[in-house]
């Protein structure tokens, strides 16, 4: 029990100290449990981003498995670092097995991480459990004087499994973080471990690099699908600044709230950096009261701290030979310089080149620095942009002082003045990311919902709105009829991801690209894509700067061949009468701030949801098909039509346009299930009635999926409204008409977006009977 | 007054005008029905065909269409067609869908049987 009354076992951290993991935390303390319930032979694979963090979470799922003192015992092992044998990771593992299982029975959580030889482990054990920890012992004592190493790792790995049915069930933690380190042995330790724990009926977690668990798993011949995962990602940046305050106040190191900030966001959420950073701030007394106490710290980490150590580990795993690895640092840095000026990738041919190493061997040191995520590598090109930023920093110190052979005082001079100049910018681009990121949500969330057309015309938007009270505005496009249909978009990215170029006018991620489809149905002819830009300027955007953004977007989309394009010009102020006339020209859309957020706030959340979440007002109904069952909806219909005081000429319109909704989804949709969904919404001046059914589209509304009622009308009749004009010849060809009475009928009708089948949404306003 | 011919679709014969009566919800069963006894009644001799709506509530674009095909073939045996009692709703959209053109409306059956029965001489006098 610690000073806080809290009992730790493996756990460093209190648990309320241990932030931004609480599901995965429940996730892995829930599966070991279910191994108690019978519920046995279930694989947890934890896929971990690299400097995401894994011990603590499963050091803090052993102890609440531990506390619990039921009937399963939590094992966790972490493959060490330093030993590099396949053969003594195993023993330890057996070691550990044994020690924190005796440790558990006999609920000695100090017993867990005592150094106990095996024999003092046979002392130790439980009466219950006596007979086969001493059998396991001697047995590991004749294979262990074996010839046979694999044989040795397999007993070793296969411990876990020998405990007898009557004893308690063992929850493996295997931390495998390290793996690499390993595959340079002999015995292949990787294949063993996943041989041992999936053979075994007992559930177990598997924590690894997630480039490397997949192909572990490949090489052991072994099918991970059914295995449950749980993506581990670096801590998000609220969680990463409540745990440097955290950790800070528990270290007793001075920090303000804008460096908390600056290092949440430059330590990239990695829990092990930022611990390292605050241990050794502690250590060396340090206040953390300004960036430039962090950015001191921060140099002196990456040229002799934690950081630098971790690094130079890193390194080491990838080539144990000095001189190889002088030559990596150098080719990654200048393709690091070579790919963020002109977007070129290193070629393997390169790679191996430089390295002056065999194919296979510049493979080997390829694929590990590929497992680290430090390189992109395809198994052609090497893309060398990836790692923290401190791994970046790391690497050009090492160059300069190792290959180029500069002064130590100058190069870390030169890191701390960067670093510093550096500091505003990213804490600045990261508050502009979280704009953009904005952006990108708010694109995200368009599905096929209607919108007032003048949230994407700054110029009408203007002339309507422009010193109107907020609250007016919102009033007014409430009752706004002029809509425009959004489309699904299914894909947002940052512009620079689709042409490296636009970093140099963007440094932030605020231009993005959004591949959408509109109507109802995924066709070619239905595929746009959205270009949309925030323009930096302070006044209204003026012609010029418009239209160079105008150009960069055209450019852009020409040069990956995006053919239906839409361009969307966001800028703080709007845009002034001569950039809002080029905008017009283009057929691009143009909205001011105000416009961007009166537009998220009208957008519902997600797929299905409605715009203004007015579910009160809602009926929900499921008929059969057949039966006349369409008199029950025309009849329901118009009780809620004649409450929501529409005339009675409106109403029967309404009856007659739905009976047609639900003939057309009985006779066409080949519905599997048979049956009508049937929603009808009051708002303040209308009613939307939606009709659905499963199964095909009609061939004959394939092409106007989507269509708005106008549209529809034109194409559909004459200027009379007779109906008959172009199909009152042949009885055989009166049929179809459903679809164009509804339109006459209804204000508004279009078909919606679904996966199967049709959804036919129909809007009646409201003229109330005087 | 004549006698009723069928039990599911309600009608009966004045003279040489056959009067079928439209059900409550006219659809592509009650329609054919009505087509039917149409027929029935054409073939049975009938000049004009009425067809009484008083009854009827919603009519589908299905029975208009077999509506329609009523009133081909009556027209192929001359004969003539008024729609009787029809309610504005439905007139609106016969309209739409274009029936009016070809056929007669009626208030109601009666005025419907003295569309096309010539006058008694005493009528005739007394306009």
């Amino acid at each position: 029990m610690n000073k806080h009354g809290e009992t730790r076992v493996l756990g460093r951290v209190r648990r309320d100290e241990f932030i931004g993991r609480a599901d995965e935390l429940r996730r892995v303390v829930s599966h070991g449990q279910a191994s108690s319930h019978g519920d046995r032979g279930k694989g947890l694979l934890v896929l971990l981003a690299p400097l995401s963090g894994v011990s603590e979470l499963l050091r803090q799922a052993y102890d609440e498995i531990f506390l619990q003192q039921s009937d399963v015992v939590p094992v966790y092992f972490a493959l060490p670092q330093t030993e590099t044998t396949a053969v003594s990771a195993a023993i330890e593992f057996l070691n550990a097995f044994l020690v924190q299982y005796v440790a558990c029975r006999r609920n000695e959580p100090e017993l867990a991480h005592t150094s106990l030889t095996l024999t003092d482990v046979v002392q130790l054990a439980p009466p219950s459990d006596a007979d086969w920890i001493e059998e396991l012992v001697e047995a590991y004592n004749r294979e262990r004087f074996s010839e046979d190493d694999r044989a040795l790792v397999r007993f070793c790995l296969s411990a876990p499994s020998r405990v007898p049915s009557h004893g308690a069930t063992p929850f493996v933690m295997f931390d495998a973080v390290q793996l690499s380190a390993y595959s340079h042995d002999t015995v292949p330790l990787a294949s063993e471990i996943i041989r041992a724990l999936t053979l075994s009926d007992q559930a177990f977690v598997f924590a690894g690099l997630r480039r490397e668990v997949a192909d572990t798993f490949a090489s052991a011949g072994i099918n991970a699908r059914s295995l449950e995962v749980i993506h581990l990602q670096p801590l998000l940046e609220a969680d990463a600044g409540k745990l440097i305050e955290s950790v800070s106040r528990r270290l007793n190191v001075g920090i303000k709230d804008e460096t908390r900030d600056l290092l949440a966001q430059q330590l990239e959420g990695s829990p092990l950096f930022i611990n390292a950073l605050l241990q050794s701030a502690r250590d060396k007394h340090t206040v953390l009261d300004s960036y430039l106490a962090c950015e001191r710290l921060y140099v002196d980490e990456i040229m002799g701290g934690q950081l630098s150590r971790y690094f130079a580990s890193a390194l080491e795993r990838v080539a144990s030979d000095p001189g190889t690895r002088r030559a990596i640092v150098r080719l990654l840095c200048e393709s690091t310089t070579t790919s963020a000026v002109a977007g070129r990738r290193a070629s393997f041919e390169t790679w191996e080149k430089r390295l002056e190493l065999d194919a296979v061997e510049v493979e080997k040191v390829l694929r590990r620095l590929h497992i680290q995520e430090f390189v992109n590598w395809d198994g052609d090109t090497i893309n060398a942009e990836g790692g923290p930023e401190a791994w970046r920093d790391y690497l050009q110190s090492r160059f300069r002082l190792d290959a180029l052979r500069e002064p130590r005082a100058l190069v870390v001079a030169e890191l701390m003045s960067a670093a510093l100049k550096r500091a505003p910018e990213n804490v600045a681009r990261n508050y502009r990311l979280g704009a953009s990121l904005h952006m990108r949500e708010v694109v995200s969330r368009f599905n096929s919902q209607r919108v007032p057309a003048s949230l994407f015309d700054y110029s009408e938007f203007a002339e309507l709105y422009k010193g109107v009270d907020p609250n007016e505005v919102a009033a007014a496009l409430d009752v706004d009829k002029e809509l425009i249909k959004l489309p699904q978009v299914f894909h947002t990215t940052s512009g620079a991801s689709f042409s490296p170029e636009m970093r140099q006018f963007t440094p932030d991620d605020s231009c993005i690209v959004a591949h959408a489809f509109e109507g109802a149905t995924y066709t070619d002819a239905n595929e746009v894509v959205w270009l949309v830009a925030k323009i930096d300027s302070k006044l209204e955007a003026d012609a010029d700067l418009t239209a160079l953004w105008l150009e960069r977007l055209e450019a852009l989309a020409d040069r990956r061949a995006l053919v239906r394009r839409q361009l969307w010009l966001i800028a703080n102020e709007g845009f002034n009468a001569e950039a809002s006339s080029l905008i017009r020209e283009r057929a691009a859309f143009a909205s001011s701030q105000q416009q961007f957020e009166l537009l998220s706030a009208r957008l519902s959340e997600g797929e299905g949801s409605l715009p203004h979440g007015d579910e009160g007002n809602e009926f929900v109904l499921v008929f059969p098909m057949g039966s006349d069952s369409e008199l029950l909806a025309a009849t329901t219909v118009e009780q809620i039509a004649r409450r929501a005081q529409f005339t009675p000429e409106a109403i029967n319109q309404i009856k007659t346009a739905i009976v047609e909704a639900c003939i057309n989804a009985s006779e066409h949709s080949l519905s599997p299930d048979r049956k009508i969904y049937q929603r009808f919404r009051v708002e303040d001046d209308k009613l939307v009635v939606t009709i659905a059914s499963r199964g095909v589209v009609p061939s004959n509304l394939e092409g106007r999926n989507g269509a708005g009622s106008d549209e529809s009308h034109e194409a559909t009749s004459g200027p009379s409204g007779d109906l008959s004009n172009e199909y009152g010849g042949a009885a055989e060809q009166r049929r179809g008409w459903g679809l164009k009475l509804i339109q006459t009928l209804m204000d508004e009708v279009e078909f919606e977006r679904v996966d199967e089948g049709t959804s036919l949404r129909m809007t009646k306003y409201l003229r109330k009977s005087t | 007054m004549g006698e009723p011919i069928s039990s599911s679709v309600r009608s009966h014969i004045v003279g040489t005008t056959g009067i079928v009566y439209a059900s409550d919800y006219l659809n592509k069963l009650t329609g054919e029905k009505i087509e039917r006894e149409c027929k029935k009644q054409l073939d049975s001799g009938c000049r004009t065909l009425v067809i009484d709506f008083s009854d009827a509530g919603i009519v589908n674009s299905i029975a208009v269409s077999i509506l329609l095909g009523i009133i081909d073939i009556a027209e192929k045996k001359q004969a003539r067609v008024v729609f009787s009692d029809v309610n504005d709703q439905t007139v609106q959209l016969f309209e739409m869908l274009g029936l009016i053109r070809h056929v007669v409306l009626a208030r109601d059956e009666q005025e419907a049987l003295t569309l096309f029965t010539p006058p008694t001489s005493t009528e005739a006098m007394s306009h």
